[in-house]
């Protein structure tokens, strides 16, 4: 451990975990009037209901202001808490501690991926549910399906011909709109949620697409 | 409208996201005040792997201990405004779920029960090992875990 003289230096602010889909990032804020300085930091957690403090041994006298605590907190059903202290030269700081953080109630839910077919008068949409984070690309696949049972979407259509916007909220994975109107820009952005806890939402990029042109008024020329 | 089903038990009128928004309301309140952060109460042991069935049970006697050790008299000592619209909610509803909650007292239901009444001396145990004032703050600060668990059981 490094030795310094602890409350030498302001507390890093803004200590938060930002979680997607079970990728938990720990974040902060340069201690006040620091911004710039050459400031390291060390970030240790700590498992609720559990006794010790754990190093995260990549995240010891770092220069970024973040860390990836995934690993450490991939037990959703867990609680944890973190720290980071601010070093510099001989100066350290005190902790600067997380509220206690529960990924499961938490964690933001990604948006699918969708996937667009259309014809004249309709639009198949089907969704596939966010996955997981998982530590290596090879590792087996968790869908948030798999973890939040009622796991739902919102689908929001826009009509770029009528500037309407219509909303409808789906369980399943497919989806036909229908009535629509031919040879018209549709788009289409999803977002997933879970009924429960308030929590923030990762909206879908748009995708558009156009129905095709209406084969009867074409041949009737 | 929605209602719980913790196996035979339904309990219907409960909206449950008013209990969520009454947690989150005070939620950075309570647990801010636990500096016990080295014991769980609501333990994966006492929660996990619990049947339909045995749900009831364990449920019925978690929410009266809620009601009759952990709420009682948390408000005097505890008087933060903040908490005091939030406390209130919860304790209406854990009050209506709990009322609603028969199990079956038959002979063949022994196993399940006892079953349910181990899991919740686990809980028992571990809140009365701490300070009166310390294990009250420390359920109020879990009832996360116990909302996450019964929602579970809403259909």
């Amino acid at each position: 451990a490094v030795l310094c003289i602890s409350g030498g230096l302001p507390k890093p602010t803004n200590i938060t975990f930002l979680s997607i889909n079970m990728r938990n990032i720990l974040q902060w804020s340069p201690p006040e009037g620091l911004q710039g300085a050459e400031v390291t930091y060390t970030v240790q957690y700590f498992i609720y209901g559990q006794k010790k403090w754990l190093n995260k041994s990549e995240c010891r006298n770092i220069n970024r202001t973040c860390c990836d605590l995934s690993v450490e907190t991939s037990d959703y059903e867990h609680q944890y808490y973190a720290k980071v202290r601010a070093i510099w030269e001989t100066n350290c700081s005190k902790w600067a501690e997380t509220g206690r953080f529960y990924p499961f109630l938490e964690t933001q839910i990604g948006p699918p991926g969708i996937a667009l077919t259309t014809d004249e008068k309709s639009i198949s949409i089907v969704l596939m549910a966010p996955e997981k984070w998982k530590r290596n690309p090879e590792d087996s696949s968790l869908s948030m399906q798999q973890i939040y049972s009622n796991l739902k979407y919102n689908v929001s259509v826009y009509n770029t011909k009528s500037n309407r916007t219509w909303s409808q909220c789906v369980t399943n994975h497919t989806l036909v709109l229908g009535w629509l109107e031919p040879d018209t820009l549709y788009c289409v952005h999803v977002v997933s949620f879970v009924p429960g806890p308030p929590r923030l939402a990762q909206p879908s990029e748009k995708h558009c697409v156009r129905t095709l042109k209406d084969q009867t008024s074409a041949l009737k020329v | 409208g929605q209602e719980f089903q913790f196996g035979p038990c339904r309990v219907e009128g409960v909206a449950l996201q008013e209990l969520w928004e009454a947690f989150r309301a005070m939620k950075d309140i309570v647990q801010a005040k636990d500096n016990i952060t080295s014991v769980r109460l609501l333990r994966k042991e006492v929660l996990q792997n619990v049947s339909d069935t045995e749900s009831c049970y364990l449920l019925r006697a978690l929410l009266k201990f809620y009601l009759n050790t952990v709420f009682k008299n948390y408000l005097d000592k505890a008087a933060d405004s903040r908490i005091r619209k939030s406390f209130s909610t919860l304790a209406n509803n854990f009050f209506v779920i709990a009322s609603k909650l028969q199990p079956s007292q038959e002979k063949e239901m022994f196993s399940i029960s006892e079953s349910a009444r181990r899991r919740f001396l686990l809980f028992q145990r571990a809140f009365k090992q701490l300070d009166i004032q310390a294990a009250q703050t420390k359920a109020f600060g879990e009832v996360d875990i116990l909302l996450t668990w019964m929602e579970r059981f809403y259909q």
